[in-house]
């Protein structure tokens, strides 16, 4: 069963929202900028970091294990056992490749106890 | 696999339907905002619950930036019956993470419409789209150098202040109990209007974010855990960054001694004398979190015995119960409440007290502070790698805030969790007058087997805790209309009153909180 909108409610949707002003104050408006994520460094340091960092240890090392990026594209998009996954809106493909990128480079920590 | 789609459609919509929707959507948002293919919506679709992922599967997702394209999306819907599922940032792991409440729901995805609108550091409040995380809310502050302290559930960084609190969630500073510090909402209606509460429909106003209730019926919180609107801005309080902060830790030795622990803490959380979320966790909570697995301990199925986790606190020193609180305010402030408050646990006799001195950077001490403080980490995420797997549901029901209450709890949910083979993982978060006792559910969702057992005692919790008068605050998907079934008849009855109201066509998330058009009957 399904009740059409009247026909007024539909003219509400078509204007509502351009009339709603509000003063702001200090601050401007923020969002993450159109390249979601500064750098691989960046998204390293503010998403993945958080459970794969060797000083962390929720999930394991990835620095400078050479993992490939079709890999990490798979896991991330898929999540992994304890692992959440990451839809594209979260992390696009673009920095996948660009954190498989950084990963690389870095040296691979010591071996841990 | 990347046809044009999964081979999920909603219920009760046909193909052709579904189509000329998909059509809609594309046009109002562009080819890259709506995704059809299963590659694309397989990262949605990844539960902790122990059910197939089929049972929790989109038709699709889209992603969504404006208010203008929110409206946009609701009269599409609203045109081809077609049910969403609005997500912000999309993290309620144990509680069905991104996934819809019912297989074929289109999922409305608000992660990209992420602007911090303002923060207020004079007035201390902030306004924020769905997409924000508390990450990203965290580096703005520290940035700017504000005077400001956020508080956040433990998936903290990735997780995001609108999404936990229209689910209720809570944290554990001063600020920890979400809905209460919330302010002012904006939420387009299933019939497109754009319903700001508070003093938000004042023309002009600029107390959206200072005064609550406004005037007439205050509906924030009809919004919260309900499908009655779509969530696209929301403003909070923000606690002023005290000059000192000092986190402390008790630990306790005994089962038993939730009893004492409780009823101690009770006068100094309701005089304010200790004013943030204590948590009180047990020991295999406690082991999760500081990163021990079970199988560095044990590999026989089933639950883990009393002896292995007394071993556990031998070797480690932690406690049968490990209490986590803070102190706020000057130097002066914090030294006549410390005095306070060590004194009732010296006179008491019981109870290690460890502060940050002692502990220095030991974990999980560390992530504790920094949850206190509103400084993000995932360690807690530990939780998830003590047996691994993947499976984990929150059983969180609310207890009084005392002691034989929670030992009652602690000891009815050990009993069930035992019997199924699992472990009692559980934290108390205490308010000055109610507990959220929250208890991991933890299990290998690889297992066939395994995930059975979790899924009948997870039915079991709620069936034996219901007989003894009590509810879980908030539940996954799975479970949703399980547990609005605990709340009675009358409430559920002027839920689809309100539901028919203000939503005749069921297109918003029918079945969150258990309540659907199509499918309640009227007791």
């Amino acid at each position: 069963m399904s009740f059409p909108l009247s026909s007024a409610a539909a003219k509400r949707i078509l204007v509502a929202g351009a009339v709603l002003p509000f003063a702001l104050l200090a601050s401007a408006a923020q969002a993450q900028e159109d390249s979601q994520w500064k750098s691989g460094e960046h998204l390293y340091d503010s998403v993945c970091g958080h459970c794969h960092k060797p000083e962390v240890g929720v999930g394991p090392v990835l620095e400078g294990r050479g993992l490939p990026e079709v890999y990490i594209k798979a896991i991330v998009r898929n999540g992994f056992n304890a692992m959440p996954a990451f839809p594209a809106s979260f992390v696009d493909d673009e920095s996948i490749a660009k954190v498989a990128e950084y990963l690389s480079t870095l040296p691979a920590p010591a071996a841990q106890p | 696999m990347s046809e044009q789609n999964n081979a999920v459609l909603p219920k009760g919509v046909v193909q052709e339907e579904f189509n000329k929707a998909v059509e809609k959507f594309r046009e109002l948002l562009g080819d890259e905002n709506v995704l059809v293919k299963a590659d694309q919506l397989v990262p949605y679709n990844k539960i902790m619950m122990p059910v197939e992922n089929a049972a929790h599967a989109p038709s699709a997702a889209l992603t969504a930036t404006t208010v203008e394209q929110v409206q946009g999306v609701v009269k599409i819907c609203n045109e081809h019956s077609i049910p969403i599922w609005t997500i912000s940032t999309g993290r309620n792991f144990g509680y069905g993470s991104a996934a819809p409440v019912a297989r074929g729901q289109v999922i409305l995805d608000l992660k990209k419409m992420n602007k911090i609108i303002n923060i207020d550091p004079v007035m201390c409040t902030a306004l924020v789209e769905p997409g924000v995380t508390f990450g990203q809310l965290y580096d703005y502050i520290e940035e700017n150098d504000l005077p400001l302290m956020l508080s956040f559930s433990a998936p903290s960084a990735i997780a995001g202040p609108v999404g936990n609190t229209m689910d209720r969630g809570v944290g554990y500073t001063p600020y920890g109990e979400h809905f209460m510090m919330q302010c002012g909402m904006e939420v387009v209606m299933a019939n497109g209007d754009v319903y700001r509460t508070g003093m938000g429909g004042v023309e002009g106003s600029n107390t959206w974010q200072i005064f609550k209730w406004g005037y007439g019926p205050t509906l924030d919180g009809m919004f919260t855990q309900a499908n009655y609107g779509i969530t696209t801005k929301m403003g909070f309080w923000l606690m002023p960054k005290p000059p000192v902060f000092k986190p402390f830790e008790v630990i306790f030795e005994d089962e038993e001694d939730i009893i004492e622990i409780v009823d101690l803490l009770r006068p100094l959380r309701m005089s304010g004398t200790i004013p943030n979320s204590v948590v009180i966790a047990n020991v295999l909570w406690e082991a999760g979190s500081a990163h021990l697995t079970r199988k560095q301990y044990i590999t026989e199925p089933g639950h883990t015995p009393d002896e292995i986790l007394k071993k556990m606190q031998d070797d480690t020193g932690m406690g049968a119960w490990n209490l986590y609180a803070a102190l706020y305010g000057t130097q002066e402030q914090v030294d006549v409440n410390w005095k306070i408050v060590s004194d009732v646990f010296k006179q008491h006799g019981k109870g290690r007290i460890v502060t940050q001195e002692e502990a220095g950077d030991k974990q999980p001490f560390k992530y504790r502070a920094e949850l206190m403080s509103g400084v993000p980490n995932l360690q807690e995420f530990g939780l998830y790698n003590w047996r691994g797997g993947g499976g984990s549901m929150w059983f969180a029901p609310v207890s009084e805030a005392r002691g034989s209450e929670c030992k009652k709890q602690a000891a009815l949910a050990k009993g069930i969790l035992h019997k199924h083979g699992l472990d009692y993982v559980a934290e108390f978060i205490v308010a000055p007058r109610d507990m959220h006792h929250v208890i991991d559910v933890l299990y290998d969702r690889t297992n066939e087997e395994e995930t059975k057992r979790a899924d009948a005692c997870f039915n079991e919790l709620l069936d034996e805790f219901e007989k003894e008068g009590y509810a879980v605050y908030r539940v996954n998907t799975r479970f949703q209309e399980r547990v609005a079934q605990s709340y009675g008849p009358v409430k559920r009855d002027v839920e689809h009153a309100i539901k028919r109201a203000l939503d005749p066509n069921n297109i918003l998330a029918p079945g969150r909180s258990g309540i659907d058009l199509d499918t309640y009957k009227k007791a």
